[in-house]
């Protein structure tokens, strides 16, 4: 494809024209500097972009953020809004890992003090908290239980199983349940898949942090969030597991047989989609949201996890400690409201990102905005951001979801040797379970963009607002 | 993941996909030689479609069943329809995690030594 001629329309904002080629129905933009917009252009998530322009009922700009990278259909660290109700969706634009999320908690433990018991908490957690792929989860539920996850999510399991507490809900998205989810639209298959696999972590990229806080950029911010120098934070990374996964190969084959149909042509088959308005498109977002209830009350189950060891390691006292500070999807498509128009907003691999005077975060954040957390790679700090209201308009309330790959898991792997690496991350005090070396070569901090470089792009976008920075002192990786 | 797989005729080409799969999602397994042996049907619009269903049908399996399944023989195959013969084994070590088989950069095209197919796995 001849190299797409973007135009550099801001300080960190590229954007190209809708007339590049004909069926682009839509401009786009690409929020990068100068060393990210190369990073970019160097695999095909720019050409996956502009076929994103292409959707059937797109609106407004096609959005790429700064850790974007090649990805199925969409690339990931990509925004699209459609115009409901015969605007698209598309399960390549939310990715097979539906409702893949961070969810951040604080305890009341802090630095140094607790680096004498930090040996033995991490080694608790790794034996409390499930990881790889397969069915492990201890939680097994009834086919009536795991219809009520996917119908309730959260909802269900803090009220009637005293899973958690009902603050818990108030932080997290969406109060951790989306309204729409219906089980009745998730196979039998995805069912099976998912049955076994709540709280736990998974494999791939998926992974649970413990960090310190060891910079607040923001002190009312910090403060607002429950944020302080020194404090212990937990960082979960999991999605919706097997029964997501197979939500999206279930309606990828589906749609894909109905294309014609529908009279829809695309540049890309992943790019496979639905109109919002008929049966399967309608289906398809109701298993989204189940799917994403799911991957709600899977990160739900990992908290309590947590709480079960810090509980049993640190004392009774400290499971109260362990609050929630917000808990954030990145594989989502939502209904939301812009103006007097409600648009079906598509990200893959991007956060939402709301600003203070939105109603829809906890009444205690509405004087600072939706926290954001953007993991780093391995070994690397992470951050805590917080939203905008200037967002709604420059990016679709939506910002950066994590660093981004820049390198394939093969290319990894070629120039990083596994055990190399656990002993390079423990020599900076950094504990590591990882069962497997060659998946920990895989997820090298060398495999990512740079995630501070990442960070200061959406500041300088305006999208987002710099609170705290979290280091590393534990990873247990899927 | 990129899957690049080469095989002398299509029904081996399938079969080698699902190897290459077992040894992506495993490091090791003991075989089993009373598991039974399963049989598996997958339909699908065209043959680069049933390439990923069967790797589908696989993954699937694999979770479901915690086994990898390194043991297959394809019995029938069309462009439409694919008919095997598997067997599982317990995997000792495992190593990647995949989600499912994508059709993005999918192909199967002939080449000098058969059959060349390309899948990339969301892993």
């Amino acid at each position: 494809m001849e190299r797409p001629p973007l135009k550099k329309v801001g300080e960190v904002v590229y954007e190209l024209e809708r007339e590049f080629r004909p069926d682009m129905h839509v401009p786009l933009k690409v929020f990068a500097d100068e060393q990210l917009i190369g990073q970019i252009q160097r695999d095909h998530s720019l050409e996956q972009l502009i076929n994103v322009c292409t959707l059937p009922g797109i609106t407004r700009t096609a959005l790429g953020m700064p850790d974007m990278h090649e990805g199925y259909g969409f690339p990931v660290g990509a925004v699209a809004a459609t115009l409901p109700p015969d605007g698209a969706i598309s399960p390549g634009g939310i990715g097979f890992d539906i409702n893949c999320g961070v969810r951040l908690l604080v305890s009341q433990l802090r630095f140094p003090q607790v680096e004498s018991i930090l040996p033995t908490l991490f080694h608790e957690l790794s034996r409390n908290v499930p990881t790889g792929y397969g069915r492990q989860g201890r939680f097994g539920l009834s086919s009536d239980e795991l219809d009520r996850v996917l119908n309730e999510g959260c909802t269900y399991l803090i009220r009637e199983r005293n899973l958690g507490f009902e603050e818990d809900l108030e932080r997290i998205e969406s109060r951790g349940t989306l309204p729409g989810g219906d089980a009745s639209c998730v196979s039998e298959r995805a069912k099976q898949r998912g049955a076994d696999q709540l709280g736990t972590l998974g494999g791939g990229n998926h992974f649970m942090e413990v960090q310190k806080v060891d910079a607040v950029f923001d002190d009312g911010a910090a403060t607002a969030l429950g944020l302080a120098l020194g404090q212990l934070t937990v960082l979960i990374h999991s999605g919706s597991r097997g029964l997501g996964h197979q939500v999206c190969t279930d309606y990828v084959r589906l749609m894909d047989q109905r294309l014609a149909a529908h009279k829809i042509t695309l540049p890309d088959i992943v790019g496979t989609c639905a109109p919002l308005s008929s049966g399967e498109g309608k289906d398809y977002f109701a298993a989204m949201c189940a799917a994403a209830n799911f991957a709600w009350s899977n990160r739900q189950m990992l908290t309590q996890r947590v709480r079960e060891t810090f509980s049993r390691v640190v004392g009774a006292t400290s499971e109260a400690g362990l609050s929630v500070v917000y808990d954030v999807a990145h594989n989502i498509a939502k209904l939301e409201q812009f103006g007097k128009q409600t648009l079906c907003v598509h990200r893959k691999g991007a956060t939402r990102a709301f600003g203070p005077s939105s109603g829809e975060i906890p009444a205690s954040y509405r004087r600072v905005g939706q926290p954001i957390f953007i993991p780093g790679s391995m070994g690397t700090a992470s951050f805590v951001l917080v939203g905008t209201d200037e967002a709604k308009d420059i990016s679709l309330s939506s910002t950066c979801h994590g660093a981004g790959r820049a390198l394939s898991r093969s290319a990894a792997k070629k120039q990083v040797v596994g055990h190399e690496l656990r002993k390079q991350l423990e020599s900076q005090g950094i504990i590591v379970r990882c069962p497997s070396n060659t998946e920990l070569a895989e997820e090298a901090p060398l495999a990512y963009k740079d995630v501070e470089r990442v960070v200061d792009v959406v500041i300088r976008a305006g999208i987002a607002k710099k609170v705290a920075r979290l280091v590393p002192r534990g990873v247990l990786k899927g | 993941m990129l899957l690049k797989i080469t095989a002398p005729t299509l029904p081996q080409l399938f079969e080698e996909a699902g190897r290459a799969l077992a040894e992506l999602m495993a490091e090791q397994w003991t075989g089993d030689p009373a598991a039974a042996t399963e049989l598996v049907v997958v339909r699908a619009l065209d043959r680069e479609a049933l390439l990923v269903e069967w790797l589908n049908e696989l993954v699937f399996r694999s979770e479901t069943r915690e086994r990898v399944y390194p043991y297959l023989r394809v019995t029938g195959l069309t462009d439409r329809e694919l008919q095997a013969q598997i067997r599982g084994a317990v995997p000792n070590l495992l190593r990647t995690a995949v989600k499912a088989a994508t059709y993005h950069r999918l192909q199967i095209a002939p080449s000098t030594d058969g059959y060349t197919a390309t899948v990339v796995l969301d892993v």
